[in-house]
């Protein structure tokens, strides 16, 4: 096996590159750009005092992201009201879709509505919906990685971020009725 | 082959959109989707809200007054500080 390889040059090349999806992944966790800061920088700090176990050629973006994911769950999560997940285990996977398919099949009302308010929805799923929405879709990782990220089983990854979708669309369906941008259903789900 | 039903190929859809099916079932999916209006309509309803997402959230980048303080904490420590 490898030395383990020291801090230095090879934590820059390795680490660094990962500043943008630590920071965007550290964005959705925290939802609120100050804690997000100080979240990537305990992050780095604590990924270089422990770049001795990470085995080199492995997936340092993984490996950064558990150390992210694990400090976000012990230092700052508490800090912040917890939201609750919406019950949605008896919603088909199409039941928004079912009513939007004849007034706008494409969900074109997703583009009427602004930034803030899709990173406000997406922000207030619950940790546990929210981070694999953020590296599924957001940051495009694969299953695999996402599991081995959280220490999660593939099967798990899976149905949350099938639950976190279904939790946002309609979310969002809600915001887009309220504000006028599609007409309401005419009947409930 | 076997042929999907709609169920069944709802079932996979989120897979199939990942690119974490295997090619067998690929081929079963894209049968169905060919032949079904319903569901074609309902994958193009999903992909675009996947891009929708990483549009409004996948665009943001580590500020770079926070990079220079990461790199400079990270000095401070190779010093041993």
């Amino acid at each position: 096996m490898a030395e383990p390889s020291a801090p230095g040059r090879s934590f820059d090349q390795e680490a660094l590159p990962h500043l943008d999806t630590l920071y965007r992944v550290a964005l959705r966790l925290t939802a609120d750009p100050t804690l997000a800061e100080d979240l990537v920088q305990d992050t780095m700090l604590k990924a270089y005092r422990s770049w001795r176990q990470y085995q080199p050629g492995t997936n340092a973006r993984g490996w950064l992201l558990t150390i992210l994911r694990n400090t976000f769950i012990n230092d700052y999560r508490r800090r912040k009201h917890e939201p609750v997940a919406m019950d949605l285990e008896a919603v088909e996977p199409h039941a928004l879709y079912r009513s939007l398919q004849e007034t706008d099949p494409e969900g074109t009302f997703f583009s009427q509505i602004v930034d803030a308010k899709v990173l406000e929805a997406i922000d207030a799923l619950p940790t546990e919906f929210r981070e694999v929405l953020a590296l599924s879709d957001i940051e495009g990782m694969p299953y695999g990685e996402i599991a081995e990220a959280l220490k999660i089983p593939v099967g798990t990854v899976k149905s949350r971020l099938f639950r976190a979708r279904r939790q946002l669309q309609t979310k969002l369906y809600a915001h887009a009725v309220e504000m006028g941008y599609i007409k309401p259903r005419e009947t409930a789900p | 082959m076997s042929r999907l039903d709609c169920e069944q190929a709802l079932a996979h859809l989120q897979d199939y959109l990942k690119q974490e099916l295997t090619p067998e079932l690929v081929a079963e999916v894209r049968v169905h989707l060919e032949e079904c209006r319903d569901c074609t309509g309902y994958a193009r309803f999903e992909e675009s809200f996947v891009l929708m997402l990483e549009i409004r959230a996948g665009r943001e980048t580590c500020p770079k007054e926070l990079r220079a303080r990461i790199m400079a904490a990270l000095r401070a420590e190779a010093r041993g500080s």
